[in-house]
């Protein structure tokens, strides 16, 4: 293959590999601008994926299942909320525990309907939406408009979430929840309310990225399919400073990282594959340590809120 | 008030394991049913008991070590990573040394060479976080897969064994059996394995309870600040600290092959049954980074997992249920140990 088949080929990859870490990162970063961390993230995904999977299965509505996946998400997140906001509790061992949780439950319901198949079943992707005329253009015609709808949904959430917290007297508040909720209280706005709000968006988004996994990529699931995805969408909002669009090109640049280890895998077939399928993990710390000390967290990140 | 909390704990804990047996119901096994059935396959016979004590000793060793920087709330999700990197180590250090040196020094110089692995593995991600304030959790977690790649490389690669070339399953030469930990009970292959994990437990309940090394771990996991102003090096305890539990994992490592399995295999991120480094996570955290009650925990988690397996080959219940047991017991082991759960609750109620 010549060097532009190779970046062609590279380029379409990198969007579908981005949408997942995408999703989970954009609501990972709100979670985050109101100060709780969603470690479960991963774990959330995966009941997402599982969820969407079962129900396309079963209902062959990829809709329905992107629904599905997102309320699932949010339940799962409820949990989390209620430890670290209610409770106080830890929100590392929380999300932690929601990490095992969705981690072996999404195992255990893909046992339950299918049981140990060595093929596992697989149902439609939901494919790519073509926009007339502009799909034809050369080399960006394809991969800018003939991506799958869950590529534009990101981008509007994108442009929606940045609208809401940099513009809007809404996303004021959840900023200042996150960086002080003493002083938000006293100024009348809610801690816990904020809170609440962001980590069930946080959960739902999660979930929809995990369906994303299955109904809108690869049409099947499998035992921890995520792989630390989850993980690396935290790492995102790192690297992206707590800025949805900052968060969107991390995501995209990670899209790019795991189209070019998977096709250059198959290219350089007498290089160990290993070394490959270990880019996105190396990757993920060279984001972290290239972001360095920059990287300003919101000041009440991880600190329960307990009023006086 | 401790014994309170324990008791308080351990409630929670039942429910947690009642919760989580509610999985069951998708197999169309009753829940109180599926939990009997699970527990006495873990726990019921003197067979299961010592079949449990094998799965305890790396998942004990490991716990002890996660412990240590849990204590000052530096969060090691790495323990899985340190200890492939353990069982590389010692692996290759035993095949290398056994044809010179007798099996005491064998055994000793491989796990020297866990310790120092595990160790070093634990680093990258404590400087980064000392130095640019990377969050651990992420970094420790990433060095796992690197390392699971790394070890599934050196098993078709430089270590892969004669025997497993032939048959074309990645693994590594074994160890010579004279090398290996003396057995405590041959029939079903306990090691001596056991005695180290229970040693470095008591080891690490004085540590981290007797000497100022474990109170300032202490005070760094409770406040920050409060240890700068009382002069406490938090840097250099974290990085230590992380010195010690990558080590204690290594060791882990190195007891798993050493003890039990006698060959390197590769481990992938969805098994579970050799996860010891996640299991470990649960188990540190349900006994409250105590090491006594941590020999408890590994005990009683250890035989879900072996009673899992039985559920596994009985009733095709995957294994990753384990993962939820002990997923949800953390969680409301956790809801035990915020010891004013229901004055929080009295609260928002209001």
């Amino acid at each position: 293959m010549n060097i532009s088949g190779i970046a062609i080929a590279v380029v379409l990859a990198t969007f579908p590999s981005a949408i997942p870490i995408w999703l989970a990162a954009l609501g990972e970063t709100v979670d985050q601008a109101s100060g709780v961390l969603d470690l479960g993230v991963e774990g959330i995904m995966l009941m997402g994926a599982i969820a969407a999977f079962v129900v396309d299965y079963f209902y062959h509505s990829a809709l329905i299942a992107f629904i599905v996946a997102g309320l699932v998400g949010l339940a799962f997140s409820a949990v989390h909320a209620f430890i670290s906001i209610t409770l106080n509790g830890d929100q590392v061992v929380s999300g932690t525990a929601l990490w095992f949780i969705g981690w072996g439950l999404s195992g255990v319901i893909y046992a339950a309907y299918f049981g140990l198949a060595i093929t596992p079943p697989s149902v439609p992707t939901i494919g790519s939406i073509n926009i007339p005329v502009l799909t034809s253009l050369p080399i960006v015609g394809k991969v800018l408009f003939g991506e799958s709808p869950l590529f534009y949904i990101s981008i509007l959430i994108t442009i929606a979430l940045w609208s809401i917290m940099f513009r809007t007297q809404f996303g004021l508040n959840l900023r200042s929840v996150g960086e002080n909720p003493l002083v938000a209280e006293v100024m009348g706005v809610s801690p816990v309310i904020y809170r609440y709000v962001s980590v069930l968006f946080g959960g739902f988004m999660a979930g929809l990225a995990g369906a994303y996994l299955t109904v809108g990529l690869t049409g099947s699931f499998y035992f921890d399919m995520t792989a630390g995805m989850g993980f690396i969408a935290v790492a995102l909002v790192y690297f992206g400073k707590w800025n949805p669009w900052r968060v969107s090109v991390g995501a995209v640049i990670f899209g790019l990282v795991y189209a070019l280890s998977a096709e250059l895998e198959s290219i350089y077939t007498s290089v160990p594959y290993q070394f490959f399928s270990m880019w996105p993990y190396i990757a993920t710390l060279l984001i972290i340590l290239a972001v360095g000390k920059s990287a300003h967290a919101p000041d009440a990140l991880t600190m329960p809120y307990v009023r006086e | 008030m401790n014994y309170i909390k324990g008791i308080q704990i351990v409630f929670f804990i039942i429910i947690g394991l009642l919760v989580s047996s509610l999985s069951f119901l998708m197999f169309h096994i009753s829940p109180l049913n599926g939990l009997a059935s699970l527990i006495d396959s873990g726990f019921g016979s003197s067979i299961a008991l010592l079949e449990t004590l094998k799965v305890t000793t790396p998942l004990l060793i490991m716990a002890v070590g996660l412990s240590v920087p849990f204590t000052a709330k530096f969060w090691n999700i790495g323990g899985q990573g340190q200890l492939i990197i353990g069982e590389i180590a010692a692996t290759a250090t035993g095949l290398a040394l056994s044809p010179y040196l007798p099996p005491p020094l064998v055994i000793t110089a491989s796990m020297g060479a866990a310790f120092v692995g595990g160790a070093a593995w634990a680093m990258p991600p404590t400087i980064m976080k000392i130095k640019f304030g990377a969050n651990e959790i992420i970094t420790t977690l990433m060095m796992n897969f690197v390392a699971v790649y790394l070890l599934d490389y050196l098993l078709i690669g430089p270590m892969e064994g004669s025997q497993a070339k032939l048959v074309h399953a990645p693994a590594s030469n074994p160890i010579p059996a004279s090398d290996m930990l003396p057995k405590l009970v041959s029939t079903v292959g306990l090691s001596a394995g056991i005695i180290i994990a229970l040693a470095l437990a008591g080891l690490f309940y004085f540590i981290l309870n007797y000497t100022n090394f474990g109170y300032e771990l202490r005070v760094i996991g409770e406040s920050r600040n409060a240890a700068k102003y009382a002069g406490i090096k938090a840097d250099r305890r974290i990085l230590e600290s992380m010195a010690i539990s990558g080590g204690i994992a290594g060791i882990a490592g190195m007891v798993l092959v050493f003890g039990t399995t006698q060959i390197l295999i590769p481990q992938f991120f969805s098994d579970i049954s050799t996860a010891y480094g996640y299991v470990g996570i649960p188990v540190a955290l349900i006994a409250s980074l105590n090491p006594l009650a941590i020999i408890a925990s590994s005990f009683f988690l250890a035989g879900i997992l072996n009673g899992a397996y039985i559920m596994e080959a009985l009733y095709s219940v995957p294994i990753d249920v384990v993962i939820t047991i002990y997923g949800t017991i953390m969680l409301f082991s956790m809801i035990g140990v915020i010891g004013d759960v229901f004055k929080a609750l009295r609260r928002w109620i209001k």
